[in-house]
């Protein structure tokens, strides 16, 4: 493939990265806060991807993949985490709305 | 006591020794321009005739005051300070007189110093007595910084000096090797040991009472009467003479600071004395008194006979101690120090009234009393160096003069308060005397009133004196100017006896010329109001404006900062809003940040790194 290739891929990647960012600005529910941070994960990971694809100065593009799977690997322990802290959340607030989780205001 | 008598009979032994003990305190290499050879301090022990005379006088009399003590202060509170204050008097005064440099000097200088303050203000409760206290302690600093500054001056002066590498080298002790440091050296005459010479000069007059540095002394008697007699009388103010001396012995003066000292000596004696003649109060006559005599001391230093002036500080240390205890003894009974409510007293108070008798006698000058031998010496003394110095001659009359007016002051004391035959004022309680610790330390400082001045004929003691400096001596010329003074003395006394005598109270008319005078003198010449006005207008002044600049601009600035980091923090606290988008926001708003730095960073590390 080429380098055009590469190019439209990583822009896919900085798209999938605006649209991640824009929900953890945006959203409020704690949830749906978690799945745009999963979002502009993702697209960080897709880019090692592409690079493992296309290796620079002739590599093997193994470690671009095995970082991928090790960067998926660190997302599932995030999102476990992430849903713990939306449980203990709901049971202390009644609410998992983040605007109204403020209790580290001075 | 015992040790302070036996060192000076070891003295007596072998007149003019030095014996001096001595650590190195501290070592400083030579730096050049300063101290060529290096500066060391030193703390040390010297005894010499000089420091062994003072001994005897501080022993001897700080013991008799701690015996008196006992009886008069029992009444009173807070004996344990008292005791501790006047102890560490008594050690801050021996180490004075044993002090063998100019800086260990200063040192116990300032203790004893310190110690006045205390017992001044004994009676802290009581406002006047406070700030009495403050007044001696701020009158004798101003002293106390000359005393600096002349001590400085004489470094400078000194620095390489003298043997061994030099004064400074040699930590700026006073004898070494049996003889002056400086013997070399002294009798120089530079502006610069003039100037050093006055600031001494300035030291001694603060600490010795002396014009125009007088006004703490007086005032130094709201202190316990004991405290008087051995602090304000025998001892410390004496550690201005005391300066003096082992200045012009050890240092050397030139010839017009010993002009000035001079002056300020004789000066002082008639100045002092003319304030007591009126005082009614009899503790503060009996000040007034010590101011005079001292200046006598100085007058003497400052002529040139410093031994001679010892030798009077010396018989002064008794009779005057003597005169303070009695005149405690007095106050003991009768809860007040007013002449005008006395009288009578000699029937109840027998042993009192003889000692203090014997005191005023003896500071009168009538011999053989003690301060006969002494004072007509000093005048002897500075009568013959009238001579090559006409310019002593109107200090010499005034100290003159004031052997008249010290016979009638002080016996005008003793008929007001002793002559008569009844107390007048009828509400005082029945006086009687003290108990045997009080009647004890008089009669034998009676005896030392009496006796003190003919030791100048024991051989011991004559060689003693005449250890560092001229001896006092007896010629023609002084038995002329004795019978002079002691006419003058007797004169005194005469006229105190026809005016206050029996009991009798001599009232000044109204509209007689000497009102003026009298006025002036109650109100002590004015000195005492032109200080205070000068202490409020113009050190309050110069305070007020240090207080303005240290309140606006120093406080100022370090408030402004205060505030300006206050208010900034104040809107920073804001962002911690509590929310987690926020957060996130300015995690991301920072990631910005950091890629617009990229961008612009970035080309250049890609140029360095070869473009890759």
């Amino acid at each position: 493939m080429t380098t055009l290739a590469l190019t439209g891929f990583l822009g896919l990647s900085a798209a999938l990265l605006g649209v991640g960012v824009f929900g953890i600005l945006t959203r409020r529910n704690f949830i749906l806060l978690l799945i745009a941070v999963e979002v502009a994960m993702n697209a960080a990971i897709l880019n090692f991807v592409y690079f493992a694809a296309f290796p620079p100065n002739g590599g093997s593009g193994l470690s671009g993949q095995a970082i991928a799977v090790v960067l998926i690997g660190f997302a599932a322990t995030e999102v476990a985490v992430g849903l713990a802290i939306v449980l203990a959340l709901n049971r202390l607030k009644g609410t998992i709305n983040v605007a109204q989780a403020t209790d580290l205001k001075l | 006591m015992g040790l302070g008598v036996a060192i000076a009979f070891g003295e007596m032994l072998s007149p003019g020794t030095y014996t001096n003990v001595q650590i190195t305190w501290l070592h400083l290499p030579p730096a050049p321009g300063v101290f060529p050879n290096g500066f060391s301090l030193v703390m040390g022990t010297l005894v010499d005739p000089l420091s062994s005379l003072m001994l005897v006088v501080v022993t001897v009399v700080g013991f008799l005051v701690m015996l008196y003590s006992i009886g008069y202060m029992h009444t009173e509170h807070g004996l344990p300070r008292y005791y501790a204050e006047l102890s560490l008097f008594l050690a801050a005064m021996t180490g004075l007189v044993l002090a063998n440099n100019l800086l260990e000097f200063f040192l116990f200088w300032e203790l004893v110093g310190v110690c006045s303050y205390f017992l001044i203000g004994f009676y802290y409760e009581k406002p006047s007595a406070a700030s009495a206290a403050k007044e001696a302690f701020l009158v004798t600093r101003v002293g106390d910084i000359m005393f600096l500054l002349g001590i400085f001056l004489f470094f400078y002066a000194y620095a390489t000096a003298g043997p061994n590498g030099g004064w400074a080298a040699n930590g700026f002790v006073f004898a070494h090797n049996g003889s002056p440091f400086l013997a070399g050296v002294m009798g120089r005459n530079t502006p610069l040991l003039t100037v050093a010479g006055l600031m001494i000069l300035g030291g001694a007059a603060g600490k010795s009472a002396q014009f125009p540095l007088h006004v703490w002394l007086p005032d130094a008697m709201e202190g316990p009467t004991t405290v008087s007699a051995l602090i304000h009388a025998a001892t410390m103010v004496a550690a201005g003479v005391y300066l003096l001396a082992v200045t012009s012995v050890f240092i050397g003066f030139t010839p017009t600071d010993q002009l000035a000292i001079v002056a300020v000596g004789g000066f002082t004696t008639l100045f002092a004395a003319s304030m007591a003649v009126v005082h009614p109060d009899i503790k503060r006559v009996i000040a007034y008194s010590t101011i005079s005599q001292l200046g006598y001391m100085v007058l003497a230093v400052g002529a040139g006979f410093a031994m001679v002036g010892l030798y009077h500080l010396f018989t002064h240390a008794f009779f005057k101690a003597l005169l303070f205890l009695a005149a405690g003894s007095v106050i003991h009974a009768l809860g007040t120090q007013d002449l005008f409510k006395m009288g009578g007293l000699k029937k109840h108070m027998r042993v009192t009234a003889a000692a203090f008798a014997i005191g005023g006698l003896a500071l009168a000058g009538i011999p053989p009393f003690a301060g006969f031998w002494s004072k007509d010496d000093i005048l002897g003394s500075v009568y013959s160096t009238l001579g090559s110095h006409p310019l002593y001659w109107p200090f010499f009359l005034m100290a003159f003069a004031a052997v008249f007016l010290t016979a009638y002051y002080i016996f005008r004391a003793w008929f007001l308060a002793f002559s008569g035959d009844h107390i007048r004022d009828p509400t005082l309680p029945p006086p009687h005397e003290g108990p045997w610790v009080m009647q004890v330390p008089l009669v034998i400082l009676s005896g030392f009133a009496i006796v003190a001045g003919l030791f100048v004929f024991a051989p011991g003691f004559a060689s003693l004196l005449s250890g560092a400096g001229i001896p006092p001596t007896y010629t023609p010329t002084d038995l002329g100017l004795s019978a002079i003074s002691v006419g003058l003395g007797a004169g005194g006394i005469g006229l105190a006896w026809s005016l206050w005598g029996n009991g009798r109270v001599y009232v000044l008319p109204d509209d007689s010329a000497l009102q003026p005078l009298r006025r002036l003198l109650l109100n002590r010449y004015y000195f005492k109001v032109a200080y205070d006005a000068f202490g409020l207008r113009v050190v309050y002044t110069v305070a007020r404006g240090a207080d303005f600049f240290d309140r606006f601009v120093i406080d100022g600035t370090v408030h402004g900062f205060e505030r300006m980091f206050g208010a900034a923090s104040d809107r920073l606290r804001r962002m911690q809003s509590g929310v987690v988008s926020d957060y996130a926001a300015y995690v991301i708003a920072g990631l910005l940040a950091i890629f617009v730095l990229l961008l612009i960073v970035g080309p250049y590390v890609v140029a360095r790194l070869g473009g890759a």
